[in-house]
C-alpha cells in the first residue's frame, strides 16, 4: 500500500510538472509578443545578451576580443557569445529552436532568407526605430555610415531586421609567380580571359597545374546567369541555351583539363597553396586560410572576380522579439559597436571580411594594409554587387545547385556528355522551387 | 485479483508516460505533420500534398534506393564477414581476449573520427588505399570525389564498422554453445566443416536474428557515417543522400517539416514492413 501511495505521488508530482511546463511556456511567448512593441530605454540595471555565431579560426578570436572591448566599455552588459557550429547547423538550430521562442538567443548572425518565416511571424526586431533613436543607435540611417546596398541586404520584404556585420565577395587569388614563370601579364578580367589564361597554365606546365576552378558552384551557376542577364528566380529554364552555355563553359574546361572543382574539400584554398591549381575564385573571408597555408612557397595576389558581377555574401545580425526592452537596447548597442569604424577596421583587417562602413573601408589603415591584400583591390572588386534575392524557397533552389552543378561537372570528368546529368538537374532545380 | 490490477498500472505508469510521451506520441505528430505545409512556427493543413512532392522529387528516389542498397549489400556481407571472423577468432586463435577487445574497439570510437580517418584512406590522391591499389596495378578510382562510386564507398564503410558490435555478440553467443556437441561429433569422426554447419550454425541462428533485425534497422537510419566520410555533404552531388540525410536536410535546412515528416512516415513503413519480413523468414527458418 505504502509503495503504490508512493508512485501515486510521484505521478502526480509528474503530471503537475508536465503542466506548469505547458503553463508557463503558454505565458512567457504570450508575453514576448507584447514586449515587441515596448518603448526602448536605456540600459541602467545589468543585462545579459546572448550571441549566436558561425565564426571559427582567426574569425571567432576576433569577435571574442571585440566582445571584450565592448564590455570593458559598458560594464553592465555581458554578452555571450554562442558558437553553433558551421552556417548549416546554426541554420538547422535557428529553425528548429523558432518553435519555442525562449530559448532563441538575443542576437543571431543570419542570412535573411534562413528568416523569412521568423519576420512573417513577427519574431523578429525591426531596427528602424533603433537606427533612428538618438540614445542607442545613430539617429538615422546615414548617419550609421553603414553601406547602403548592404544595409539594403539585410531587409526582409522592405522591412529593416537586420544589420550587416561579416560581409564578403567573391574574389579571384592568384599564384602571382606562376603567372610570371608563364608569362602571364594580369590577371584576367573577363570569364573569356579567364579561360585563356586557364589554358596556358595548364599547357605550359605540361598539365601539371589546373589553370582555375571555382569554391561555390551556387555561385558560379548565379553569377553566370547573372552576367548573361538572366537573374536568379524560378523562371529559370536550366535546361535552356543560356543556361546551358553558362553551364558548359565550366564543363568544356573540366573536360580539358584547364578547370577543376573543390569537390568534397569545399575549398580550392589546399589545392592552391599546394601549387596544384594556380588560381580560384572564392570568398574574400578565406584570404586568411589562404595566407596561412601559402606561407613563404609563393607570392600570391588577389583581384576583382572575373565579369562584371560579383557575389555580395556572408551574415547580417537579426535580434528576436522575445528578449526585454533593456536587452533589446544593450544588444542594438553591441551591434553599433560592432560595426563601427573602430571594430570593423580590426574585423575586416584581421579577416578578410570588408568593412560595412564606409569611413573604415575608405580609411588609410584599411587601404594601406600589407598583411592582406584585398584592401587595395576592394574599390574595383565590388563596383556590381549581386545576391539571392530574398523570397520564398530561394535560398534552397541555390543551396541545390552546388550537387547539380557537382553532378554535370563530375559526367564531364569522366568525358561524358553532359546533358543527361542537366535534364535530371532541371528537374531538381524545379522541385526546389515547388517544395 | 482487481487490486493487483490497479497496483499494476501504478507499477507501468512511469513506462507508459514515457512512452506516451517520447515515443508515441512524437510518432503520431510526425504522421500529422506529414499533411501539414509551412515552417515549424506556422503549419497548415495541405492534405496529400507533401507525399505528391516526395514520391515527384528525384532526390527522395535517390534517397530510398541508396538506403535500399545499402540494407541490402552491407548487411548480410557484413554479418557474414562477423561470423567467419568470430568462428576464426573462437575456434583457430590464440589469446582470444586479446583479437576480441582489438575488434570492439571501432564500436567504442566516435563514427565522426572514423570517418574523417576513412576520408584521408580513401582519398583519390594521395589516400592509402589508392596507394596499395597502384602499387598492385589495380584499377585506383576516385573513392570520395566521384558520384559513383559514393555509395561504394559508403558500403566499405558501413561494412567495416559493423563487424565491430558482430563479432562480440557473435562470440558470446559461441561461447553459449554446449561444448560437449563438439565432444561427441568428435567422437563420431565428424569434420571442421560439419560441426561449423550441423552444429554451430543451427546454435547461432536466435543470435544472428537478432543481428540481421538490430542490423537492418540500423542500416535504414544511417546517417551519420555519410555525413563523415563526405565531410557534411551526402557525397559529391548529393550522390550518396541517404533516407535519414534527405529528412534532416527538408526538416532542418529547407525548412518544409511537412515534407520531412511524409518521408519518415514512408520511411518507418518501409523499415516496419521490412522487419516483419525478416521475422517470418527467421521463424521459418528456426522452424526447420
Amino acid at each position: 500500500m505504502k509503495l503504490s501511495k508512493k508512485l501515486a505521488t510521484a505521478f502526480a508530482v509528474c503530471l503537475a510538472l508536465a503542466g506548469t511546463a505547458a503553463c508557463s511556456n503558454g505565458e512567457k511567448s504570450s508575453s514576448s509578443s507584447s514586449s515587441s512593441s515596448a518603448k526602448i530605454t536605456k540600459v541602467k540595471k545589468n543585462t545579459n545578451i546572448v550571441f549566436w555565431h558561425g565564426m571559427t579560426g582567426v574569425q571567432q578570436d576576433t569577435l571574442k576580443e571585440l566582445t571584450k572591448e565592448f564590455e570593458k566599455d559598458n560594464p553592465k552588459i555581458k554578452v555571450k557569445l554562442e558558437n553553433q557550429g558551421q552556417y548549416s547547423d546554426l541554420q538547422a538550430k535557428i529553425n528548429s529552436t523558432l518553435q519555442s521562442p525562449n530559448n532563441l538567443p538575443t542576437i543571431t548572425q543570419a542570412y535573411p532568407d534562413w528568416l523569412h518565416t521568423a519576420a512573417k511571424n513577427k519574431m523578429l526586431v525591426d531596427m528602424t526605430p533603433y537606427i533612428n533613436s538618438k540614445e542607442v543607435g545613430w539617429g538615422s540611417s546615414e548617419a550609421s555610415d553603414i553601406k547602403t546596398a548592404l544595409l539594403d541586404g539585410a531587409k526582409i520584404e522592405g522591412t529593416q531586421y537586420g544589420i550587416p556585420f561579416n560581409k564578403s565577395i567573391e574574389t579571384l587569388t592568384y599564384n602571382a609567380d606562376l603567372f610570371k614563370k608563364y608569362g602571364i601579364k594580369k590577371a584576367p578580367t573577363t570569364m573569356e580571359e579567364l579561360k585563356k589564361d586557364a589554358q596556358t597554365i595548364y599547357e605550359k606546365s605540361n598539365h601539371k597545374v589546373v589553370g582555375a576552378g571555382f569554391d561555390s558552384l551556387s555561385n558560379y551557376y548565379t553569377l553566370g546567369m547573372k552576367n548573361e542577364g538572366v537573374n536568379f528566380s524560378s523562371k529559370i529554364d536550366f535546361a535552356g541555351s543560356t543556361s546551358k552555355k553558362v553551364i558548359n563553359y565550366y564543363a568544356d574546361g573540366i573536360k580539358a583539363g584547364y578547370f577543376r572543382v573543390a569537390g568534397s574539400e569545399h575549398y580550392l584554398s589546399g589545392p592552391f597553396a599546394n601549387q596544384k591549381v594556380a588560381m580560384f575564385i572564392g570568398t574574400s573571408a578565406g584570404e586568411g586560410f589562404v595566407k596561412q597555408g601559402v606561407g613563404d612557397k609563393f607570392t600570391y595576389d588577389v583581384a576583382p572576380r572575373p565579369g562584371k558581377y560579383t557575389m555580395s555574401q556572408g551574415t547580417d545580425i537579426y535580434m528576436f522579439s522575445h528578449a526585454s526592452a533593456e536587452q533589446k537596447s544593450a544588444a542594438f548597442m553591441y551591434i553599433k559597436f560592432l560595426v563601427s569604424k573602430a571594430s570593423q577596421l580590426k574585423w575586416a583587417n584581421a579577416t578578410g571580411y570588408i568593412p560595412v562602413n564606409n569611413a573604415a573601408a575608405d580609411s588609410a589603415e584599411y587601404k594601406d594594409n600589407k598583411k592582406i591584400k584585398l584592401p587595395a583591390k576592394l574599390e574595383d572588386a565590388m563596383t556590381n554587387l549581386y545576391s539571392v534575392p530574398v523570397v520564398k524557397n530561394a535560398g534552397a533552389a541555390y543551396g541545390q545547385l552546388n550537387p547539380i552543378m557537382q553532378n554535370i561537372l563530375a559526367a564531364a570528368q569522366k568525358k561524358q556528355n553532359v546533358n543527361n546529368a542537366i535534364n535530371s538537374g532541371k528537374s531538381k532545380f524545379d522541385a526546389a522551387w515547388k517544395q | 485479483m482487481k487490486t493487483n490490477q490497479k497496483k499494476a498500472w501504478l507499477f507501468l505508469a512511469p513506462t507508459i508516460i514515457f512512452v506516451t510521451l517520447f515515443s508515441i506520441y512524437p510518432i503520431l505528430r510526425a504522421f500529422g505533420m506529414s499533411f501539414q505545409s509551412g515552417s515549424l512556427i506556422d503549419l497548415t493543413w495541405t492534405g496529400f500534398n507533401n507525399y505528391k512532392y516526395i514520391f515527384s522529387d528525384p532526390d527522395f528516389w535517390l534517397a530510398l534506393k541508396n538506403t535500399l542498397l545499402y540494407a541490402v549489400i552491407s548487411v548480410p556481407v557484413g554479418l557474414a564477414i562477423s561470423i567467419m571472423l568470430a568462428w576464426i577468432i573462437f575456434d583457430k586463435v590464440k589469446h582470444q581476449s586479446l583479437f576480441e577487445t582489438t575488434f570492439f574497439m571501432p564500436y567504442v570510437t566516435s563514427t565522426i573520427a572514423i570517418g574523417i580517418v576513412f576520408r584521408y584512406i580513401f582519398n583519390g590522391d594521395y589516400g592509402m588505399l589508392n596507394f596499395l591499389l597502384r602499387n598492385l596495378h589495380m584499377p585506383a578510382p576516385d573513392w570520395i570525389d566521384d558520384p559513383a562510386m559514393s555509395l561504394t564507398t559508403i558500403i566499405i564503410f558501413g561494412i567495416w564498422s559493423s563487424l565491430a558490435f558482430n563479432i562480440v555478440i557473435l562470440m558470446g553467443a559461441l561461447r553459449n554453445i554446449d561444448p560437449n556437441y563438439y565432444t561427441i561429433a568428435d567422437m563420431y569422426g565428424a569434420s571442421g566443416k560439419d560441426k561449423f554447419w550441423r552444429i554451430t550454425m543451427p546454435q547461432l541462428v536466435p543470435t544472428i536474428a537478432f543481428l540481421l533485425t538490430m542490423n537492418i534497422i540500423g542500416a535504414f537510419k544511417i546517417y551519420t557515417s555519410v555525413y563523415a566520410l563526405f565531410n557534411g555533404q551526402a557525397g559529391v552531388g548529393n550522390s550518396g543522400t541517404t533516407a535519414v540525410f534527405y529528412i534532416y536536410n527538408k526538416f532542418q535546412t529547407v525548412g518544409t517539416p511537412g515534407v520531412a515528416m511524409a518521408a519518415t512516415v514512408v520511411l518507418f513503413l518501409i523499415i516496419l514492413f521490412a522487419t516483419f519480413l525478416q521475422r517470418k523468414m527467421m521463424k521459418k527458418i528456426g522452424e526447420n
